[in-house]
């Protein structure tokens, strides 16, 4: 198309703009992403992950525009009560408005896409309210009457039902914010799966999503929960059948990568750090929800003041930015392992209260995480027309491991003498069973 | 309040209840049954429902399903054709309830009424009743009756199945006005 700006890109090869989208581009809550890494302090571990959530949010738009058209082309709709979902009369502007939800979708991102923004943020506010704020500002309402497209649609699609409570969602906007953050198939997980395992050099995060995106459909969830009535027609993202092996390998991929990069025992404890260091350092120990001050706060700043808190040892934050800067992080005690599990299904929780009460409160810290989207089951449409669950069809889905992590970390200075304690002592500790139902 | 794990307590019990009760026990099942806990009964459960997928959905209680099967308490069972799975309670889930006790036995009969009204249920007629719950208890005054609204929120709701759903929800209201928990 004429006037499209074409950006390289190492994941997508190009990806395209037509001359009013660069406005968004341009502006500077989105300009601010070029200073927000993707995965945080993640390249303390591997020095490779330097990208950043600009690149990840051009990725997304690009495989949102991908997804949209292989969905609503007419040759792809296979089931009837589908047709009457999708608006053809106004598919070109859901197109842009879909695309620029994928682009703005991490506007209110953290310094460090900080995950801990519960801790440092005003109660009530998350990264994705900072996101709609931003969507809805004066800086971004010109670019949206450019464009003609709504800035509440944008908002709604960017953040999702669970974060835009303002109006319920449509079939048609709940599968459009499906398309960007779904459960088993959102652009966004494809993009940072595949842009995260490029930058760290890590093989087992890529999968065939040329294969994946061309396959995917609009499908009821029509399979039967009883004998006695029909399944439910409500729409949602689905694969035909030859896209099977390619869903399998996203999931198993995103297994691994949070199983072995984002669940990484030494990122988590970076993670931990950086919230000690952000909350002895910021203002009132949070950040600012007003749109201008966030815009005054990237990464670079941050990293500033980490460094300059570590040369001054009478800075309040200094022990916090040692222990980053430094590479002074606590070290790991005791991870969840499936023999402990079988003892006790709160042995990690155990070890650490044993550990806090022998070592200080400052000395043990904990760490869990658990996987919180499934998106195993979804539709298949089998070659007789048929829509069938995934979990029927896959013996590989129905196995997938879900991520489960549990860390005790211990300070250096309580390393060896916590190493020690822990070998003398692990059984008994396991072994008991405090009263949980109080 | 509830710790986290006497809610997972709640929850595991809450599906075991429904299985025992010959509910097919998807994922939806569970939504809509801890819906009528929370919502109808005062459980506090403290999830954030919405009007979303089949109705009332919660995503922390999506997330919390999830992470019971992380934590190997739940599981998929998987069934042939025309079937979707459903999610039952692992041998470790079973065992996980002996430890709350007391958790327990303060919601069984909540439990109890929920699985037993709820258990017999399909995701079609878990929509509708639950859907009629959200409107009822939503009530704005200026949304006209509520019958009328279903089909609006819900476009593959007839009116005729939204009446039947409303008066339904009606009488299981009455029924469990005795059951109820206190928030005061």
């Amino acid at each position: 198309m004429a006037n499209q700006k074409e950006i390289r890109d190492p994941i997508h090869n190009f990806i395209r703009l037509d001359p009013s989208e660069i406005k968004a581009l341009d502006s500077a809550p989105f300009q601010r992403l070029r200073n927000i890494h993707q995965l945080a302090l993640t390249y303390l571990l591997y020095p490779g992950a330097t990208h950043r959530r600009f690149e990840h949010s051009l990725g997304v738009m690009e495989l949102a525009g991908r997804v949209y058209d292989v969905v609503t082309d007419q040759s792809n709709v296979k089931h009837d009560s589908v047709k009457d979902v999708i608006p053809y009369d106004l598919i070109k502007y859901w197109r842009r408005t879909l695309r620029m939800a994928a682009l703005c979708h991490d506007l209110g991102h953290l310094p460090f896409s900080h995950a801990a923004e519960s801790h440092l943020l005003p109660d009530g506010w998350d990264h994705e309210r900072l996101t709609m704020q931003f969507i809805r500002s004066d800086e971004m309402k010109p670019i949206w009457d450019s464009l003609k497209v709504n800035p509440e649609d944008v908002a709604k699609l960017a953040v999702g039902p669970e974060h835009y409570k303002e109006r319920s969602f449509s079939d048609w906007e709940a599968i459009l914010s499906e398309i960007i953050a779904g459960g088993a198939f959102g652009v966004d997980r494809i993009d940072y799966l595949l842009r995260d395992s490029y930058h760290i050099g890590a093989a087992y995060g890529r999968f065939d999503h040329y294969r994946l995106i061309d396959t995917l459909r609009i499908l009821p969830r029509e399979y039967r929960s009883s004998e006695q009535e029909p399944g439910s027609l409500e729409p949602t993202l689905g694969v035909e059948e030859g896209g099977l092996h390619s869903a399998e390998a996203l999931l198993l991929a995103r297994y691994f990568m949070f199983s072995q990069v984002y669940c990484h025992h030494v990122r988590r404890i970076y993670d931990i750090h950086l919230m000690d260091f952000l909350q002895a350092w910021l203002p009132g120990g949070q950040f600012s929800t007003c749109a201008e001050d966030l815009l005054m706060i990237t990464d670079n700043e941050v990293t500033s003041g980490l460094l300059a808190a570590a040369r001054d040892v009478s800075h309040p934050a200094h022990v916090h930015a040692r222990r980053v800067v430094g590479r002074e992080h606590f070290r790991l005690l005791y991870q969840r392992n499936p023999v402990d599990q079988d003892t006790n299904l709160r042995s990690s929780q155990r070890i650490f209260d044993a550990a806090r009460d022998r070592f200080g409160d400052s000395e043990v810290r904990y760490d869990s995480y658990r996987q919180k989207s499934g998106g195993l089951d979804f539709p298949v449409l089998v070659k007789d027309k048929r829509i069938m669950s995934s979990l029927s069809l896959s013996d590989t889905l129905a196995r997938v491991p879900l991520v489960a992590v549990d860390y005790v970390f211990v300070s250096l200075g309580c390393r060896k003498k916590a190493d020690i304690w822990l070998k003398e002592n692990r059984k008994e500790i396991i072994a008991s069973k405090g009263d949980e139902d109080e | 309040m509830m710790k986290k794990s006497q809610r997972d307590a709640v929850l595991l019990s809450l599906v075991r209840e429904m299985v025992a009760r010959g509910s097919w026990c998807g994922e939806t099942h569970i939504q809509k049954a801890a819906y009528f806990l929370q919502a109808l009964l005062g459980v506090p459960l403290e999830f954030d429902f919405i009007l979303y997928k089949h109705g009332p959905f919660s995503f922390d209680l999506s997330y919390e399903i999830t992470a019971l099967r992380a934590d190997a308490l739940l599981r998929y069972q998987t069934r042939p054709y025309p079937y979707g799975p459903s999610i039952v309670p692992t041998d470790e889930g079973r065992s996980f309830l002996d430890s709350y006790p007391k958790t327990l036995k303060r919601y069984a009969d909540q439990i109890s009424f929920v699985a037993g009204k709820l258990g017999n249920m399909g995701v079609a007629d878990l929509e509708r009743l639950a859907t009629a719950l959200y409107v009822t208890l939503n009530q704005d005054g200026q949304s006209g009756p509520r019958a009328e609204q279903i089909p609006l929120l819900k476009p593959h709701i007839s009116l005729e199945e939204a009446d039947l759903a409303v008066r339904r929800v009606d009488e299981i209201m009455g029924e469990a006005r005795d059951l109820r928990i206190s928030t005061s």
